[in-house]
């Protein structure tokens, strides 16, 4: 099967800092992907320059067809594919970014609407079925300032979804919420997972990882150093970084 | 009181409910007394007009007829007082928001604009500013009418300061309101407008609010040109011709705080009504 995502030698400097080197993953559709790695590995970065938030350096992304080739750190001349690109991927912030001057079903619309002119009852019904399924639709008028961080999370699933990308990238989901409030967005994330989305996670929740994942990739000072079946993985670590961090994990270290 | 002490005793308020209720009792009689001392002070200035003698103390004599007589003459200033004040402000609004978009610019012409602008405005008095438009730009052929004159004097001066409040309104957006829009999808131009905006201008009311109110007291400069019959034009007008500056003098300060006292009601109710909605 050919891949939906594939990031062939990646490079990404940040001025002088090299934060990605040389990164290739290939992602296939219906996948679930786990990525961890310790702090300031690179994690954040590979997931953002996958849909563009970030430029790339150097180095191929591919997502369902759309290719962009970057050479040298420009991607001007790439708007179209990249914005195709972006219409294809869905992305779930720590920080939820939710849109605070509009109520919780008009952030989700607001994707469709705006973005691909789709009319706004047709919106509204798409909207309010998957803020249904994250269970969200009981705060469909409410203004995000009045939810908690997890309902907030599980809007921000919902907004994402609502644009019906081909692939779900997320960014350390649950490390910004209350611990008792982790367990509803991962919940919602693995039915996602069930419905056959694509898709790239960063995360430090194991356990996570361990039950959904198809695969999980290690990342440490800008490159992929493992990726297997979460059990291998976890059972049988093969790099020494790996090891190292999930002997942190298993001691309760972030 | 009585029935306070009788229900502590029978219900059982808690510690914290009466704390509480004394702090709002502390309040309220705060507020109570301020209003009392704004009464008192306002009696002592309305005595001071009075002609009253009082322990040798001679207090002023206004010619109440000279008033009676004036009053609608410069009550009817106004509206053009208004008129002027709220073009100016929407002129404004309009100057601070690009300025304050150049100000952010990456795009350097439109950037060295807007500083330029800011800076040159910044840097030379309203006064000059406003006499500029009536004697300067007529020596090169260019006569606008007193109104659109003033207008755009005041316009371009509040444009230059106020463009801060857009900008800080601007910057008070996080990046990641940005970076959400944008994984939409949305160009620059849709976040812009979508996220971005709404949420600078909710930032922005309230001090655009302050500025109008302080506006309707400098729209008064124009005056000085003598083609605008706002309520200071009026007032040097009538209090010059018939001698009675004073009498002229203490009725416009009394309309132009009048005014500035309801306006700033107004600008309560709209603060109030955005906080409701705040994050
Ligand atoms: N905008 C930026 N400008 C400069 N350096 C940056 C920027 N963003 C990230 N970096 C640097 O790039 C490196 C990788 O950052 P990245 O955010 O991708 O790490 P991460 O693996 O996501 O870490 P964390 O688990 O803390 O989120 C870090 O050294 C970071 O300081
Ligand atoms: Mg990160």
């Amino acid at each position: 099967m050919a891949p939906i995502v594939k990031v062939s030698n990646l490079d990404k400097y940040f001025s002088l800092l090299h934060v990605l080197k040389d990164v290739s993953i290939e992602i296939q559709p219906r996948e679930v992907v786990c990525l961890i790695g310790r702090s300031g590995s690179g994690k954040s970065t590979l997931l953002r320059c996958i849909n563009f938030l970030e430029d790339p350096s150097r180095g191929t992304i591919e997502v369902d067809g759309i290719q962009v080739q970057v050479k040298n750190g420009t991607t001007r001349e790439h708007r179209p594919q990249i914005h195709e690109i972006r219409l294809k991927t869905g992305m779930v912030f720590q920080e939820f970014n939710l849109f605070p001057h509009m109520t919780v079903l008009e952030n989700v619309i607001e994707g469709p609407v705006t973005v691909k002119g789709m009319n706004r009852q047709e919106a509204v019904a798409l909207g309010e079925e998957n803020l249904d399924s994250v269970g969200m639709l009981f705060k469909k008028d409410e203004y995000p300032n009045r939810l908690s961080g997890g309902q907030k999370q599980r809007v921000a699933i919902a907004r994402a979804l609502t644009m019906q990308p081909r692939v779900m990238l997320f960014d350390e989901p649950t490390s910004a919420l209350d611990p008792e409030l982790i367990g509803e967005v991962l919940n919602v994330m693995k039915k996602v997972a069930k419905d056959g989305m694509t898709m790239l996670v960063v995360t430090h929740e194991m356990g996570f990882a361990r039950e959904v994942a198809d695969r999980v990739l290690v990342m440490a000072d800008g490159e992929i150093v493992e990726a297997a079946k979460p059990e291998t993985l976890f059972s049988k670590p093969k790099d020494p970084r790996t090891k190292a961090l999930i002997d942190r994990y298993r001691t309760g270290g972030g | 009181m009585s029935t306070a002490t009788q229900s502590e005793k029978g219900t059982g308020k808690t510690h914290v409910e009466m704390l509480h209720e004394a702090q709002l009792r502390k309040a309220r009689d705060f507020r109570r007394n301020v209003s009392l001392s704004w009464g008192i002070l306002f009696l002592i200035l309305v005595y001071m007009f009075s002609g009253q003698s009082f322990l040798g103390l001679n207090t002023i004599q206004l010619d109440f007829d000279f008033i009676r007589k004036n009053l609608s003459f410069i009550a009817g200033g106004l509206g053009q007082t208004l008129l002027v004040s709220f073009l100016s402000i929407t002129l404004a609004t309009i100057l601070a928001l690009l300025a304050a978009l150049g100000r952010l610019s990456k795009f350097p012409p439109f950037y060295a604009l807007s500083t330029f602008y800011v800076s040159l405005i910044r840097g030379t008095p309203l006064y000059l500013q406003i006499f500029f438009f009536f004697l300067a730009l007529p020596q090169v052929g260019i006569v606008l009418t007193g109104l659109i004159a003033g207008v755009i004097a005041l316009g371009l001066n509040y444009g230059a300061y106020m463009s801060e409040i857009f900008r800080a309104g601007l910057e008070s957006v996080g990046r990641g309101q940005r970076e959400a829009a944008v994984a939409l999808g949305m160009t620059p131009m849709q976040t812009m407008q979508r996220v971005i905006l709404p949420q600078a201008l909710r930032f922005a009311i309230p001090p655009i609010g302050n500025d109008f109110i302080a506006m309707t007291k400098d729209s008064a400069l124009v005056s000085a040109t003598g083609f605008v019959h706002e309520v200071m034009w009026r007032a040097i007008r009538v209090g010059r011709s018939q001698f009675k500056g004073l009498e002229a003098l203490v009725m416009a300060a009394l309309f132009y705080w009048v005014m500035t006292i309801i306006l700033t009601y107004f600008q309560g109710i709209i603060e109030a009504r955005l906080a409701k909605g705040d994050r």
